[in-house]
């Protein structure tokens, strides 16, 4: 009987091990948030290419709908794919997939934002759970994107700077979804960069600093919030 | 044999202490949809209703906590005795005194609506008590702040057991709960639906007044529900002060400008003041309006641009018609009541 237990007792453990072994193994998808190539730091100062001084206190994002495209056709569809990145939790920026593999990848896709379905479905939770802050109350609908911080050239309330960007209406339907060829194989992680210089570098803090409810300064916004994502 | 039956016991009682451990048996709840209305909007299958979730829902429906100095509650603006509608108040107010823009909107029938507040802003029902809970002149609450207040909470950790198997709270579950209360407040017994289902018969003034009714007014407010779901421009007079646009807000479109909810007229005997802004005192104002106050834009409603012509006897029989909505089940529902 004592040695039945013991058995089960070691059971448990392995299975522990190969628990924790598998999340090692696990291929990710890792975001680098930087400013002009460079990992950013909150709070910090930058100058952007319009010659803005600026510094950021928030940044937060939902990436939604996942999916590995192999080289031999094959697919890998994350399930449940919504995460929310967001500057104060550094591990939200890596999103663990699926195992990792010598085949080839040949193209990432995922959507920045949240889909118009998910954004009629009630109250969620996870990530999407509208406690997190990242929901409007008077209008139903996620906010795809926060970014949020002062520059002096912002004649506002404390110099701050916000943009809050999203919208699932037609025809200010906000979310976007982004492609990137790839040819590297699944044994390492997938590392997308997210520089904030070239969001910075279309605008104007002067003229653009407020930038709260879906329309069309957000369509405009989104426009340069693709911009940001590129493939390292 | 006997071994069998050891085995078999024994695999009964684990599942009793496993059932038991999470003390996990609801009752199943369900909205009964009244002979000859449309099949309700509400998406019951990603919230099944229980017993214990209605009651949860009930409790959080009456109780402050959900305010941030805990003086306002979902009653303070809907009270079971006007229909769940705030009265007296052309614009209701939230904590503090503050007062909003918008007279505060009956809740009933909510299970057969597409879209919630004046403009239609919110999408789903699950996700309407965000607003006045988050508002600045409502509750003025976030919504971490209310779980982690009913989170410490001993009366709320049992009921949220009981509804959902563990005392975790979460704001899914506030905002499930919350609507299994609300989408059960169905009123369908006026005398107007036992008419319907020749149960009683109309008055000869209520029978003109339902006559002149179909003719004048049921294109907007559409039987059974007395609501089409649309927004209409109704021509009343925009308030200087609250520059309001309505449902302009919500799709920035300028065919949308002062357009609002076509509410329901159901119980609307009770829930006076009227309108969107509070501006009409009772219904014998509400039928001037119609007949002698339009004010005429760009965006007013097709409906209103023939000028509706009613005498004074004809208005009598409307008004007699009109207090036919009036449910006497629905707003003395021990059900619906504060919870004891």
């Amino acid at each position: 009987m004592i040695k039945k237990g013991l058995h089960t007792v070691f059971l448990f453990l392995f299975c522990l091990q190969v628990n924790s072994q598998s999340k090692n193994d696990s291929l990710a998808l890792n975001f680098h948030l930087e400013f002009n190539k460079l990992p950013l730091q909150l709070n910090k100062k930058y100058v952007s290419a319009s010659n803005d001084t600026l510094s950021i206190e928030v940044f937060r994002c939902y990436i939604s709908a996942i999916e590995i495209h192999y080289e031999d056709q094959s697919t890998f569809i994350q399930k449940n794919s919504y995460h929310l990145l967001d500057s104060d939790k550094p591990n939200s920026f890596v999103i663990p997939l699926t195992n990792k593999s010598d085949k080839l990848i040949s193209k990432i896709t995922f959507n920045i934002g949240i889909d118009s379905t998910t954004n009629n479905a009630g109250a969620l939770t996870g990530d999407l759970d509208p406690a997190k802050g990242m929901y409007w109350a008077w209008q139903s609908g996620y906010i795809n994107m926060k970014i949020e911080g002062k520059s002096p050239n912002c004649k506002t309330h404390n110099n701050e700077f916000q943009f809050h960007i999203g919208g699932y209406l037609q025809p200010y339907y906000a979310m976007r979804t982004m492609k990137f060829s790839w040819d590297k194989k699944a044994d390492d992680d997938i590392s997308i960069g997210i520089d904030l210089f070239r969001f910075f570098s279309n605008i104007e803090l002067k003229e653009t600093n407020s930038v709260m409810i879906p329309g069309k300064e957000a369509m405009r916004l989104v426009n340069y919030v693709d911009k940001m994502f590129y493939s390292q | 044999m006997k071994k069998i039956i050891i085995i078999v016991g024994l695999l009964l009682l684990a599942f009793g202490i496993l059932a038991f451990s999470k003390g996990f048996f609801t009752t199943p709840l369900y909205l009964e949809v009244p002979k000859g209305w449309p099949k309700p909007v509400y998406d019951f299958s990603k919230n099944p209703l229980t017993e214990e979730g209605f009651q949860l829902g009930r409790n959080l429906f009456y109780d402050p906590i959900l305010s941030r100095d805990k003086t306002i509650s979902c009653e303070s603006c809907h009270l079971q005795n006007t229909g769940f509608t705030h009265i007296d108040h052309a614009v209701s107010h939230g904590i503090e005194g503050k007062t909003g823009t918008r007279n505060s909107l009956a809740l009933v029938n909510l299970a057969w609506s597409k879209d919630f507040m004046w403009d239609g802003g919110v999408n789903n029902l699950e996700v309407q008590p965000i607003n006045p809970i988050t508002n600045p002149l409502e509750m003025d609450e976030t919504m971490e702040n209310v779980v982690a207040k009913l989170q410490q909470s001993q009366k709320y950790r049992t009921l949220f057991t009981k509804a959902f198997g563990d005392e975790k709270v979460t704001s899914q579950r506030l905002l499930k709960a919350l609507t299994q209360f609300t989408v059960m407040l169905k009123s369908s017994d006026s005398k107007y639906d036992k008419v319907i289902r020749h149960e009683a018969s109309f008055t000869k003034e209520e029978q003109k007044g339902y006559e002149l009714f179909k003719i004048n007014c049921a294109t907007c407010h559409k039987e059974p529900l007395f609501c089409d779901d649309k927004f209409e421009n109704n021509g009343l007079i925009p308030d200087a002060s609250f520059k309001d646009g309505g449902r302009i807000r919500i799709t920035k479109n300028r065919k949308d400008s002062l357009r609002f909810k076509v509410p329901t007229l159901r119980n609307i005997e009770l829930t006076a003041p009227y309108m969107h802004d509070g501006s009409i005192k009772n219904l014998q104002m509400v039928l001037f309006h119609y007949t002698d106050d339009i004010y005429d834009s760009p965006t007013l409603s097709k409906q209103l641009l023939k000028k509706i012509v009613l005498n004074q006897e004809d208005k009598g029989n409307m008004l007699a018609f009109l207090k036919t909505l009036t449910d006497e089940t629905f707003i003395n529902n021990p059900r619906f009541k504060y919870p004891r």
